[in-house]
């Protein structure tokens, strides 16, 4: 109704707590180093994709909170991750993002991974192979069984994804962890093997959890022309948004129109296994990917945070390995048009967060961001974001409503039951 | 045994290696000072392709990744070497080299067999 003064801004809205957050979480320093270090080091994160090391002895590196971490397929083709890092000198071991071991290091052998430094080697289970001048330096008071790599939780699943955990002990299983977020798109991902056709990664300002809350609220499709004129209808509103244990939503597939939008065409002709044409499902996973399945291609964000007010966003296409050229196209061509660089939809998204990011920098002052919005559970509901921070806060033992409060459990969404 | 060809000797120049495919079975022509060896395509240290490794000086072989090497005129072992080369029996004739060649040779690598899967359990 009216403008406010500085006093009435910063007031708490007339909602329920746990309605809103305190902006601080997107802009502390410290409370960033905290998440790192209570939950991106303790969740089960996806990796890369098991068909970007499809052969053996290929490889993919990456890093979560800042761990350098190394994936690879042995000879046996069971994919195990390791930490990047050599317990010599605790030199970086590969610094390319991805290769084959089957060729040779200018330093080691083929089939092993060397360290450069001074030529320590391992094989793809992570057992030292080779230290050089072994017994003229150590004697026999360091062997190789004693430096192994340092070896990680890892697990292929949902789709051909690799999951790595950074705890040895993780609270749950990823199977337990998921929580059947996956239940409704299983079979489908499941079905045959996937292949990635698609990767770009984004270096954006703003605050990781802010590209999460987009992936997981549609009310924002007010700034997507293209969901308005090829969506918004009775089945479009009706979709529900659905909150799993330990964070995790997914919400409800209805019929998109394709041919709505100028230029397109109908994407009838071609979908994902044990799916009717032109679904649109999304997952969204504690704390930061997202699996979005548009009938012909699915896509999934995995998010590295960098700093509170820098993320990175890795963004992936993917078809099914046994696709035709053709079918390929159709899904490469179907995925770019919404999700590519260039596509319908991906830069409004950008533009969302990063004005967001634009006013959470680093000391800017605490401010509410509301999350009070209900409507049974559908699409424009925003309890995807409140059952977000609400796991969120459990981690954190903070309220995300006020990060200087301990958590106290108050449970704001009803979670589905576990089949 | 049968005699496989597998080059011309004017294929491998003085004091250098090259790797060929005689009838499948892949292996390496060493010319040392104008007489030639014939032996698998790796280092039976560590699997090093010695097409691309091997340096042949003064009829010796070294493996210029760890050092391992070979008189390649009486195969010998040099220095810190711990298993000796295997080799296929050459022959020349006019101008084209012959390898005797009975099964492909091979060498046994550490390997970590054992299957790994209850490593958190």
């Amino acid at each position: 109704m009216v403008a406010k003064t500085h006093e009435q801004w910063l007031a708490n809205p007339p909602l329920a707590s746990g309605e809103w957050i305190d902006s601080r979480i997107y802009s502390d320093q410290g409370i960033f180093e905290e998440e790192l270090d209570k939950i991106f080091k303790h969740t089960w994160i996806p990796v890369c994709h098991e068909s970007e090391l499809a052969k053996p002895y290929d490889f993919r590196t990456t890093s979560i909170a800042r761990e350098p971490i190394i994936v690879t397929r042995g000879p046996d083709n069971v994919v195990r991750a390791f930490l990047n890092v050599c317990p010599h000198r605790g030199m970086l071991i590969e610094r390319r993002p991805s290769g084959s071991f089957m060729e040779a290091q200018p330093s080691g052998n083929p089939k092993r991974m060397t360290c450069m430094f001074h030529a320590w080697q391992f094989d793809m289970k992570g057992n030292c192979v080779y230290i050089s001048r072994e017994k003229e330096g150590f004697q026999d008071r360091l062997t190789k069984e004693d430096v192994g790599l340092r070896r990680l939780r890892c697990e292929v699943k949902f789709g051909g994804f690799v999951w790595v955990n950074l705890d040895d002990n993780p609270v749950a299983s990823l199977e337990d962890w998921a929580a059947d977020a996956f239940g409704a798109l299983r079979k489908t991902l499941d079905a045959e093997p996937l292949e990635v056709f698609h990767y770009h990664k984004a270096i954006v300002s703003t605050n990781y959890k802010l590209w999460h809350d987009t992936n997981c609220e549609f009310y924002h499709d007010f700034m997507h022309y293209h969901n308005r004129v090829t969506g918004f209808n009775d089945a479009y509103f009706a979709r529900k948004n659905e909150a799993f244990n330990h964070g995790h939503i997914q919400v409800g597939t209805f019929e998109v129109n394709y041919d709505q939008y100028e230029g397109f065409e109908s994407r009838a002709g071609l979908s994902f296994p044990h799916l009717p044409p032109n679904q649109w499902y999304m997952v969204d996973l504690f704390p930061g990917m997202n699996f979005n399945l548009r009938g012909s291609a699915l896509r999934c964000d995995i998010v590295t945070p960098i700093g509170p007010n820098k993320v990175m966003i890795e963004f992936r296409g993917l078809g099914l390995k046994k696709d035709t050229p053709e079918e390929r196209e159709t899904r490469i061509n179907h995925h770019n048009s919404i999700w590519g660089p260039f596509g319908r939809n991906l830069h409004e998204d950008l533009i969302g967060v990063t004005g967001q990011g634009s006013t959470t920098l680093p000391g800017s002052e605490s401010r509410r961001v509301l999350h009070g919005r209900h409507e049974n559970q559908t699409i424009h509901d925003e309890n995807g974001m409140r059952h977000y921070y609400e796991e969120w806060s459990r981690w954190m033992n903070r309220m995300a409503s006020d990060p200087s409060k301990p958590f106290t459990a108050e449970r704001h969404v009803e979670v589905a039951a576990a089949e | 045994m049968t005699w496989k060809y597998v080059c011309s000797a004017t294929d491998v120049p003085k004091n250098t290696l090259k790797q060929f495919d005689a009838d499948g079975i892949m292996l390496v022509v060493a010319n040392y000072g104008g007489r030639f060896r014939a032996f698998p395509p790796v280092c039976p240290h560590m699997e090093e392709p010695l097409e691309e490794s091997g340096i042949i000086a003064n009829c010796v072989l070294t493996c210029s990744k760890h050092l391992w090497s070979w008189d390649l005129g009486t195969l010998s072992m040099l220095g810190e070497t711990e298993k000796p080369l295997k080799t296929y029996d050459v022959k020349e004739e006019e101008g084209k080299l012959f390898a005797l060649i009975d099964k492909e040779l091979v060498y046994e690598f550490e390997n970590s067999d054992g299957d790994d899967d209850d490593f958190f359990k």
